[in-house]
């Protein structure tokens, strides 16, 4: 066996995990999830072997049957997406570990079979979008992960699961219909689905068939920032993630809309490339989309009354951050971008793992209620301060350093405008933030005399939490070991 | 007339794109939740012509070796492939999200999004 | 339903449409059609079958568990065919090179380990045709 298969495995591995859930039906539910997390563990430790692998010895390409790359479909594994497969790997075994512990709550116990099938499904998807190099697979890919997230978020069967399930289908199938035409739009012009034969061929295909490749541009741009929940088109996210069980709803905010970005990344440097982009302005089209989510995600989520909506809006905010660093269409926007994937997703999952043990367990969602709650647990409340304190970017945390880096790579482009969004947009964050955790910690009258009832929770849902508190802060203390893979995946993409 | 010919020669292309539209507009516009599913099968549809109508290669026959032909033309069947994949896609979206407009009307009564909207605001204003 | 016309007519359609749709399947790789449009013609026979007989009858010829396990089997055969070509010659879904026989152009048996993936691909057409169906009018999604 080669090192060369690992990719291909770890898909199949997932495939087969799914594949066997079902089977496993009548067997105790035990023996899925130590099943489940050998193979988690194990496709982390392989993507961890697999980042190493590339940024010291090669590059890998995989065809599959030993076709040629124009033919068949090609996976390529370098920097870029070797690094964002291992944080993929290590977010959903934090994830997986806090949702054996019995807390994947309003879900029927006959349906957590078929939770974990989708949940698997929806790993293979994401690695295979982050693997491979051709266009069209990477369709299929998108689409079997949104087939899978509208299961995952209608799983819970409660009324308004089901509209918000479907609001979902309909926008997301607009966004990868457009995707599609666009991708049509290149096959056209270029006759190849492969990207790295596209983005060689871009150029002729740009001087031949200038309007082929605009409309194919503005079309992808469209479809994956529905897909990435992009400031105008996010009205599906608040209402989908805040409906579906609070652990998808940590996969869906922290991994499966970067996914999108991060396509769309791929799109943007090695379709197109960035002579064409820089001739079109894009780089102002998405700075200005970036700058008015950051200030009206923000807005939005200081009215919300339910804290899972509130995590919603501020999702949009964040990928506001991402897209102004994206959009910068440099090695230091990029390089701040990528950070703040990792340190959001990071956040984002503890703020969801967290809030979801307080709904588990106090049954309450009303930010209201949250007063005195650090009181009765201050393992949960501790948490969500922590990660709440890095979305609002105190330093010492990992969202301080993102904050920083971004700040620093706007000012290189003198883009003075959009660090003054960017500095509103954190003090919005404090408005809505820091009030939460300031009742939470001070405000004891409603909980006085219930001290006794100090939280009893199983470890398997403690230690995710306390693993995830303690990844933020060792993060904005020490950087500078992730930034080089960081910058090495930017050296990809840009290259 | 050379805008005619013009039509003529992309007739493919200006229908796919005419589909598109159509089916945006339905997905769009429409308060019926069926219809939106409909409008996204024609939105499909679309697309699909647009892509199959890329392979066609005027004059060509279908790529299957027939020791019959001398240096026979054959229409590209990439584009075919690719489509069939999308096909099934949108067959499972669709068959998804009616069982969604199923559960939908079971709860609600009504399958009109404007009706299911004040539904819903006056059952958060109850809580 | 209990017209009789109906149900005679569908009697005697369904085995010619179930033959034609193994013909594509097994046709797959060398004519027009394959896994994908002859399971679909299987799985609708089995529809027509249900919905003429009633879901009683239905469940009786083919059973939600059965759907379960050609589901699973189609993509765990097509998976197994791919591991083959991965261990013979080292890339996934190889299909000369791994020792399938190529065969002469035109026959049934040719294009090496094709057949075999349109079987596969047929049983779980067919099957996820026939349980989507079920899963509908049982209201299971």
């Amino acid at each position: 066996m080669n090192i060369e298969q690992l990719p291909i495995i770890n898909l199949l591995l997932f495939l087969l995990m799914a594949l066997v859930i079902p089977l496993l039906k009548r067997r105790p539910f035990k023996l899925t999830l130590i099943l489940g997390f050998i193979v988690l563990g194990f496709v982390f430790v392989s993507s961890g072997y697999l980042l190493w692998y590339v940024n010291n010895i090669d590059i890998i390409h995989y065809t599959f049957g030993g076709h040629e790359a124009r033919f068949g479909i090609e996976f390529i594994i370098d920097p870029f997406s070797a690094l964002f497969t291992t944080i993929i790997a290590g977010l959903a075994t934090i994830i997986y570990i806090y949702s054996s512990g019995d807390a994947t709550e309003g879900i029927e116990k006959t349906e957590y079979g078929r939770y974990y099938v989708l949940l698997f499904i929806l790993l293979m998807s994401m690695f295979g979008i982050l693997y491979t190099n051709d266009l069209f697979n990477t369709y299929v890919f998108i689409e079997i992960l949104s087939i899978t997230t509208c299961a995952i978020i209608s799983i819970k069967k409660k009324k308004d699961t089901y509209t918000a399930a479907f609001r979902y289908v309909m926008m997301n199938e607009l966004g990868s219909l457009s995707y599609l035409f666009g991708v049509a739009l290149i096959y056209m012009a270029t006759g190849f689905t492969n990207i790295t034969l596209i983005g060689e061929t871009m150029q002729n295909a740009y001087a031949l068939y200038p309007v082929n490749i605009i409309i194919a541009l503005s079309f992808m741009i469209i479809g994956l920032g529905i897909k990435a929940a992009i400031f105008p088109f996010h009205i599906w996210l608040p209402d989908a993630h805040s409906a579906a069980p609070s652990t998808s709803s940590a996969i869906l905010s922290a991994i499966v809309i970067k996914v999108y970005i991060l396509v769309f990344v791929k799109v943007l440097f090695r379709v197109f490339n960035i002579d064409i982009l820089n001739e079109m302005n894009i780089s102002t089209i998405l700075l200005v989309l970036a700058g008015v989510g950051m200030i009206m995600g923000s807005v939005f989520a200081i009215a919300q009354k339910d804290v899972k909506r509130m995590l919603g809006y501020s999702s949009v905010a964040q990928m506001g951050y991402i897209l102004l660093g994206v959009g910068l269409l440099s090695f230091d926007g990029l390089r701040a971008a990528f950070f703040h994937i990792l340190s959001h997703g990071l956040m984002k999952t503890a703020l969801f793992l967290s809030v979801g043990e307080i709904i588990y367990y106090k049954k309450t969602r009303k930010v209201n209620d949250f007063d005195g709650m650090g009181f009765i647990m201050p393992v949960a409340m501790g948490v969500f301060s922590i990660a709440a304190l890095g979305m609002i970017g105190i330093p010492l945390t990992s969202g301080f350093i993102s904050k920083l880096n971004l700040g620093l790579a706007v000012l290189d482009h003198n883009q003075v405008i959009f660090l003054v969004i960017l500095i509103i947009s954190s003090l919005l964050n404090v408005i809505y933030y820091l009030p939460i955790i300031i009742l939470a910690f001070l405000k004891n009258e409603k909980y006085r005399y219930r001290m006794k009832s100090i939280e009893d929770t199983p470890r398997t849902m403690i230690a995710p939490l306390i693993l995830l508190g303690v990844l933020i802060i060792i993060l904005g203390l020490f950087p500078n070991q992730v930034m080089i893979l960081i910058e090495a995946a930017v050296n990809s993409i840009m290259s | 007339m050379l805008i005619l010919e013009k039509i003529i020669d992309n007739i493919n292309y200006i229908g796919a794109v005419a589909l598109f539209v159509i089916g945006l507009r339905i997905v769009v516009t429409h308060s019926n939740l069926i219809k939106r599913i409909m409008g996204i099968n024609i939105m499909g549809t679309g697309v699909f012509l647009f892509f199959v109508a890329i392979g066609n290669v005027t004059g060509g026959i279908p790529p299957i070796i027939n020791n019959n032909q001398i240096n026979p033309v054959y229409i590209n069947p990439i584009p075919s492939v690719l489509i069939l994949t999308g096909i099934v896609v949108v067959v499972s979206i669709t068959v998804y999200s009616l069982s969604l407009v199923i559960r939908i009307y079971e709860n609600y009564n009504t399958i009109d999004q404007t009706e299911l909207s004040k539904l819903m605001s006056e059952e958060d204003n109850e809580h | 339903m209990n017209d009789i016309i109906i149900k005679n007519i569908t009697r005697i359609i369904i085995p010619f449409a179930q033959a034609y749709g193994i013909f594509i399947i097994i046709n797959g790789h060398i004519s027009p059609g394959g896994g994908f449009a002859g399971g679909a013609i299987v799985g609708t026979s089995l529809i027509l079958y249900t919905l003429v007989f009633g879901r009683e009858k239905g469940k009786k010829k083919f059973s939600h568990k059965t759907s379960e396990i050609a589901e699973s089997g189609g993509i765990m055969w097509f998976v197994t065919v791919g591991l083959i070509g991965l261990f013979i010659a080292g890339r996934f879904l190889t299909n000369l090179d791994a020792g399938f026989p190529e065969g002469v152009i035109g026959d049934i048996l040719s294009g090496g380990m094709i057949p075999l993936l349109m079987i596969g691909i047929g049983i779980k057409v067919a099957s996820t045709m026939i349980s989507l169906f079920n899963l509908i009018i049982d209201e299971g999604i």
